[in-house]
């Protein structure tokens, strides 16, 4: 039976919490792993370095990935993630507070599915987790295997 | 050796020494060309030339041994066309013809009427033609008369003798020809520089003479001087270049560059003196460095070519002025704008990332605010709850302002692209969205002249986001409300204007309205940040425009603005 995980890459603690709460809110019931920065976020993805053991049941269904994060950011997860064949076609959701003209072009050109800007108003951002919740764990047809 | 042979050897031996004596002068050569053949053969003698392109020919010299031949001499220069002179006639294949007796009738059909009336009339009995040449081209043609019918007639001897002389005479011809013509070029040339030497000393003493020209040379603020085309010497220097070089002119005048600059400096100055001699053309140096009495100084200079009547470079003009304080002075503004900028973009991207952070724990206050509510409203109790809602208000106009200050950061950052805009246009949809967000709001919209235009559609619509946007709020009181977009043309300016009949503003304030925080109501009477009108202005003064505001109290607002140059890309 296999698991389909939302992979949260987030490296603000009040962040993290509130979009799990907002998760919660939104009676999304997949289970969330949460990662810190964007090496680890790509350790779990490849089930390498400190993520080398993760269960290989666990397959992310989408990945909400912030930007600006220490180590390695956002956008190269990112272009990492399209790079490899076993990543190149799993939903990535851009959720950052940045709504930078750049990052919102080289976030779609690399490769990204959505792109939401947390909102401040806290009830905005329940609706918008949401949303996305539902379009992407309920509505969208992932691709066969 | 008979006496007539040796005697006939003696003859052209003083022939040909003649012939040489007389190479230097050309006319006298044609003299004695026809003396000694005539003398030698003791007959009649005439000497023809051609023409350049060899169709005629002209009789130069006569020597008649017998009582004149009467009209041969008036014969004498007159170029004859060469295919009917008694050669050109009878023999044109060889040039030479040799009858020692003519029989009249026999010859009456060869030749043109005049010549044989010629024949006639100068009674020739026979006579012998010979072509000079030299190195195959014909140069004239030698002829011998003989008139005396008691004498034997000429024989194979005489034309012997004459084609010898002929042969002889051509050669000494062409060497005359040739010292003549370097002769007349040597005195052609001796002339041309007499001539010129007549105008450099006129010209020498017009420029030293002129006194007016001295005054205004003299106190022109700049360095002036001139130099000699051909060795490039200064010949005149004004007061400011002895100031600027700090060499009195008495040490320069008659020196070259190479006596007081560098030697680079000294090359690339007299390697533009040449070009500018040469181009006969002004040439201009932006910016050249010169070594002085007080250190490197910067220069524009012009050179000029002074012509002389023949159109030759005589003299080069130059004028020199001094940049060096000038040059400095843009580099400091330029470093300072540089230094500005540098500042201004740090500023951008300061405030930029403080608006983007700041807006991470404003999330925090709001969100966990809210979990507070969620988790612990009841045990609040109202007041407490009111409390928790307070700070999630403020936390969200927080960021509302913060928004405000990224849209006016990058108003100021994006380039400005104009294109076509239809104001009216963009006019009508801002106000159906803000219809959208409050259906019940009664308004009237109205729209009047040419509201095409050109500019950044992005900023527009952020500014008119701010500009309509103010209208729709300040008159929130109306039962119904008027806004409306006009355009004038006010001094041949496009002004256009968005007014509205909300609750106004006192003139008083006009200046404070687009400051950046400045505000002339409450929050509760009207919210807002303070920002939007700074926004506007920047997008107007992006475009090269002004926005102004008139108000007054209870009487509506109406903002106007220009849009600077539109056709501008």
């Amino acid at each position: 039976m296999t698991d389909r995980v939302i992979l949260l890459v987030e490296d603000n603690r009040d962040d993290e919490e509130l979009t799990l709460r907002a998760l919660a809110k939104s009676k999304i019931t997949n289970s969330v792993v949460v990662v810190r920065d964007g090496v680890e976020a790509l350790d779990w993805m490849f089930r390498r370095g400190s993520h080398a053991s993760r269960p290989e049941h666990q397959v992310p269904q989408v990945v909400l990935l912030d930007l600006k994060l220490p180590k390695v950011d956002g956008l190269e997860v990112l272009r990492e993630l399209r790079a490899n064949d076993t990543t190149k076609l799993t939903p990535v959701v851009i959720l950052t507070s940045s709504l930078e003209e750049q990052d919102l072009i080289r976030g779609y050109g690399l490769g990204a599915n959505s792109y939401i800007r947390k909102p401040v108003d806290f009830t905005q951002f329940v609706d918008a987790v949401r949303q996305l919740g539902l379009y992407w764990l309920v509505l969208n047809q992932p691709i066969p295997g | 050796m008979t006496d007539r042979l040796r005697q006939a050897l003696a003859e052209v031996s003083a022939a040909a020494s003649a012939f040489s004596e007389q190479m230097t002068d050309y006319d006298g050569l044609l003299d004695a060309i026809a003396d000694s053949c005539a003398r030698a053969l003791d007959a009649t003698c005439t000497l023809g030339l051609f023409g350049d392109d060899g169709t005629t020919i002209t009789p130069v010299a006569l020597t008649a041994v017998r009582p004149t031949v009467e009209g041969l001499e008036g014969m004498l220069r007159h170029p004859r066309r060469y295919d009917q002179s008694l050669v050109g006639q009878l023999s044109p294949e060889t040039g030479n013809v040799f009858v020692p007796e003519i029989e009249l009738s026999g010859l009456r059909d060869r030749i043109t009427p005049e010549a044989f009336t010629a024949i006639e009339q100068f009674g020739v009995r026979g006579f012998i033609s010979v072509t000079m040449r030299v190195r195959g081209e014909p140069l004239g043609v030698l002829t011998v008369i003989q008139h005396d019918t008691t004498r034997p007639p000429l024989d194979e001897l005489d034309r012997d003798i004459a084609t010898y002389l002929a042969n002889v005479a051509g050669f000494a011809l062409a060497n005359a020809r040739l010292f003549r013509r370097v002769q007349e070029e040597l005195i052609g040339r001796l002339s041309a520089e007499q001539v010129a030497e007549r105008t450099r000393a006129s010209e020498t003493r017009a420029i030293q003479a002129n006194a007016f020209i001295d005054a205004i040379v003299e106190n022109i603020p700049a360095m002036v001087f001139v130099k000699d085309a051909d060795r490039l010497s200064f010949v005149r220097f004004n007061r400011a270049g002895e100031q600027l070089l700090g060499i009195p002119r008495g040490e320069l005048i008659g020196k070259s560059d190479f006596d007081f600059f560098p030697k680079a400096e000294a090359e690339f100055f007299v390697a533009k003196d040449r070009e500018t001699l040469r181009n006969q053309q002004m040439v201009d140096i932006p910016e050249e460095p010169i070594q002085t009495a007080s250190g490197t100084r910067w220069l524009h200079t012009r050179k000029v070519p002074i012509l002389d009547e023949l159109g030759e470079s005589r003299y080069l003009l130059g004028i020199s002025h001094d940049i060096t304080d000038r040059k400095r002075d843009m580099a400091a503004l330029e470093r300072a704008r540089d230094a500005a900028e540098a500042a201004s973009a740090e500023l951008e991207a300061f405030s930029y990332s403080v608006a983007h952070d700041l807006r991470a724990p404003l999330r925090a206050i709001d969100g966990f605010s809210q979990a507070l509510l969620d988790e612990l409203g009841d045990a609040l109790g109202e007041t407490g709850r009111g409390y928790a809602n307070r700070v999630r208000s403020s936390a969200q106009r927080m960021a509302t302002l913060i928004d405000d200050l990224l849209r006016l950061s990058r108003v100021t950052r994006s380039p400005l692209r104009r294109q076509r805009v239809d104001l009216g246009e963009l006019f009508r949809s801002t106000i159906a969205a803000l219809q959208r967000d409050e259906p019940a709001r009664r308004v009237e919209v109205v729209t009047s002249g040419d509201l095409i235009t050109r500019g950044d559609p992005r900023l527009l619509s952020i500014m008119f986001d701010n500009l309509v946007g103010n209208a729709w709020k300040f008159t929130s009181r109306r039962e119904l409300a008027h806004i409306t977009l006009a355009c004038a043309d006010t001094e041949g300016e496009r002004v256009f204007s968005i007014s509205d009949d909300g609750v106004g503003f006192d003139m008083a304030y006009s200046q404070k309205l687009f400051g950046v925080f400045n505000r002339l109501h409450t929050d509760s009477d009207f919210p807002g940040t303070g920002v939007g009108l700074a926004t506007v202005q920047r997008v107007v003064a992006r475009h090269g425009g002004r926005v102004w505001a008139r108000g007054e109290v209870g009487n509506g607002a109406t903002f106007s603005f220009t849009l600077g140059d539109t056709n501008a890309t």
